[in-house]
């Protein structure tokens, strides 16, 4: 692979190679990422660029790589693991194999273990040497073998560079691809035996998260999901899986969906002019020649310069997702659970302004009006074949049936709040941010009430789901 | 040549003896002690069958070997005497293995009677008490539901319910019933250092009840093929004292509840 100078700063590669990790059998068969649908409508050309002009497959193997050579674009906000810190005295051993110091910054702290050092500036930039004992108190590593150019004080490098990302992989392609396929994109081989279907995290959306409407998902969100499963979809609970494993994971998800999302916004700018439709409808009064000059052009310095920008815009709203700013804290506290409330939480629910039984109906059980309308594709322009919501993934999406007493989102007082608050994305449950948190409130009462109406309506509220006393945890 | 197979086939059941007169000192039988009453009952059982088994195996095993050593030993022109039906062997081998069997089956009946007939359950398992939590089945996952601390668990979900996924919570030292049930297919509910094992059959509300009788945790996973998870359905059994459990509880209560304001922020 071809790389451009400028990029080598941001872009490192580092060799997913059984011996450095855990053993044979983890690497039993190879993998590769799958180009998005929207990748492929493009014209060859655009795909694949030419000699000296990198396509959109070209641009994002480049920073993304493929499953058994994993890069590490380190913009992204994504733990990739490792350890970076400076060279500083380098003696030589007896058997003339250098013994090189790390660690000599202030304040850093240096990993118990260490198996190979990867320089990153210096005569030595981009290659890794394993590391044959290391002392992590004086820091000092001996080498296994010397390396082909000569190491300096003060050179860059990572100790055990990307141990995170490899190890999610490994997990991820364990626990997780056989439904939500090697590249993230839902469709891996049980997927089609599954409804719902499995998460394409490509379009960079996940339905539940504690952040606000325009916001993305918080590491905390993917934690929750994976930690405590779905309940009503076929996602399980991994709790039993070690802290560490698990965190691992999250950074891999997060690693799988920037992927995908960096790819559909390099499609983006290309797809109005050069995808396989545009050119069919552009040939009948431009040259062919005409076009693959500019597309040429194009791809040479707009392209390469908004990937760049793509880049920061991506990592910057996953970084700031992942802030106490994004993240949805009501303004007052939950309102008591009493049947008044939940009263006017029934009122809201079927007012006018918030039309909630619009689509889930009167009483709640998830078939409103808008579940037997047939709705418009917002890509295509054409009506679905079948009657109902759909989302973004192009999935029937069914409004909850809030009688059954199962939320997908979680059952705490907080999390329909939040449900309600942002919406759920990617689904048409929409966002109402915009309603008073008192009113909010009222609504969540109502809703956790459903379950136990002695009539549908809500009429005749139960006598004992009034009684239920809400516990409020003690404010400390 | 004869006599080396006569030999063979008297190694092996010697073998298979020993075998048998060691696993029980070397846990070769279960793969871990009985960690509950029933577990000890069951195990003995286990070991009845062992004995029973170890004689009846070992005996034909040396029975055989003893008719080749005979054949072996014979002289080559001696005549072999031809023999077809016995009634009296017939009968022998028919009504020996049957009264084996009847014994066998009388002999668990107090145990199985124990664990799975309600109305033979111990005392303290029949109070509405005992009735811990609701374990439901479903692929592939195992979604637990306490009642609210201070009432009793109720068959169909009530008001202030405590859920939770993948880990039970059980106090030590007494008998705790748990409702089994299954939100789609088949499962059943295995805990082998526990010894407990019911299935979860679609459509029933099954009680199991077991004690524990050391804190730890301890395995739970799904014995019954349930569909391409299977392997995934694992989860575990925190085994406390009463208090630990009333304490997880009242965590559980208040996370439950967690309107996202003070506690959160406090938290973070």
């Amino acid at each position: 692979m071809s790389r451009t100078p400028s990029l080598n700063l941001f872009v490192l590669a580092f060799l997913l190679s059984a011996a450095a990790m855990s053993g044979c059998s983890d690497s039993a068969f190879d993998s590769s990422f799958v180009y998005s649908p929207g990748t492929l409508d493009l014209m060859p050309e655009a795909q694949n660029g030419s000699k000296d002009v990198h396509g959109v497959k070209a641009l994002l193997d480049e920073r993304f790589g493929d499953p058994q050579h994993l890069e590490a674009w380190l913009k992204m906000p994504i733990d990739f693991g490792g350890t970076m810190t400076t060279v500083g005295e380098i003696t030589t051993a007896e058997s003339g194999i250098p013994v090189i110091k790390l660690g000599v910054e202030e304040g850093i702290s240096l990993p118990e273990q260490a198996g190979s050092i990867q320089f990153v500036s210096g005569a030595c930039a981009g290659e890794t040497l394993v590391v044959s004992q290391w002392d992590p108190k004086t820091g000092e590593a001996n080498l296994a073998a010397a390396p082909s150019q000569s190491v300096a004080s003060g050179d860059i490098c990572f100790i055990d560079r990307g141990t995170v990302i490899q190890s999610g992989r490994m997990l991820y392609m364990r626990h997780c691809s056989h439904c939500h396929g090697t590249s993230g994109d839902g469709n891996g081989p049980t997927a089609r035996y599954l409804t719902p279907k499995p998460r394409d995290y490509r379009n960079g959306v996940f339905k539940f998260t504690s952040t606000n409407d325009m916001s993305k998902a918080a590491r905390d969100d993917i934690s929750r999901v994976v930690k405590y499963g779905i309940p009503g979809t076929y996602m399980p609970s991994f709790l039993l899986m070690k802290d560490e494993e698990h965190n691992a994971i999250i950074e891999y998800v997060r690693f799988l969906t920037l992927r995908g999302e960096f790819e559909r916004k390099l499609v983006a700018e290309l797809s109005s002019d050069y995808s396989k439709v545009a050119l069919s409808s552009r040939l009948k009064d431009e040259k062919k020649a005409d076009i693959l000059k500019e597309l040429n052009e194009f791809l040479a310095e707009d392209l390469k310069e908004s990937a760049n920008s793509l880049g920061d815009e991506l990592a910057e709203i996953w970084a700031t997702s992942d802030t106490e700013e994004a993240l949805i804290v009501p303004s007052i506290a939950r309102i008591p659970d009493s049947t008044e409330s939940r009263r006017r939480g029934r009122e809201l629910y079927l007012s006018k302004a918030l039309n909630c039984a619009d689509c889930h109906g009167i009483d709640g059980a998830g078939n409103g009006p808008q579940t037997i309308a047939y709705e418009k594709n917002p890509t295509t322009g054409q009506l679905y074949n079948e009657a109902g919501l759909h989302d973004v993934w192009d999935n029937q999406n069914q409004p909850r049936n809030l009688q059954l007493g199962m939320y997908r989102g979680g059952r705490r007082p907080i999390d329909l709040f939040r449900r309600i608050h942002a919406g759920i994305k990617g689904s048409r449950m929409p966002s109402f941010k915009n309603t008073p948190h008192e009113d909010i409130w009222n609504i969540v009462n109502y809703v956790l009430s459903i379950p136990f109406e002695t009539e549908p309506g809500g009429t005749g509220i139960a006598p004992s789901a009034a009684a239920a006393a809400v516990t409020v945890p003690p404010a400390n | 040549m004869k006599k080396f197979w006569a030999l063979f086939f008297f190694f092996w059941p010697t073998v298979a003896m020993y075998c048998c007169l060691i696993a029980p000192s070397r846990g070769w039988w279960f793969p871990s002690p009985p960690m509950s009453r029933t577990g000890v009952q069951i195990d003995g059982l286990f070991y009845l069958i062992l004995i029973i088994v170890t004689i009846t195996f070992v005996g034909t095993q040396y029975a055989i070997g003893y008719v080749l050593w005979k054949g072996a030993t014979k002289e080559q022109d001696s005549k072999a005497m031809f023999s077809h039906g016995s009634h009296k062997l017939e009968i022998i081998w028919t009504i020996v293995p049957s009264f084996i069997l009847v014994f066998i089956s009388l002999s668990q009946l107090d145990v199985l009677a124990e664990i799975r007939v309600i109305s033979s359950f111990p005392e303290d398992a029949q109070k509405p008490a005992a009735k811990i939590a609701e374990v439901m089945a479903r692929q592939f996952e195992w979604r637990i539901r306490y009642a609210k601390p201070g009432t009793d668990l109720t068959t169909e979900p009530s008001p202030g319910d405590l859920y939770f996924v993948n880990e039970l919570h059980v106090p030590t030292g007494k008998p705790v019933v748990i409702n089994l049930r299954t939100q789609d297919v088949q499962h059943a509910f295995f805990s082998p250092q526990l010894r407990v094992k019911q299935d979860a059959v679609p459509g029933l509300v099954i009680p199991v009840w077991f004690d524990v009788k050391e804190v730890g945790e301890y395995d739970l996973v799904c014995a019954e093929l349930c569909g391409w998870g299977h392997y995934k359905m694992k989860a575990r059994i925190v085994a406390q004292s009463q208090g630990g459990v009333d304490n997880y509880l009242k965590q559980l209560e208040a996370e439950q509840n967690e309107d996202g304001t003070k506690a959160e922020s406090a938290a973070e």
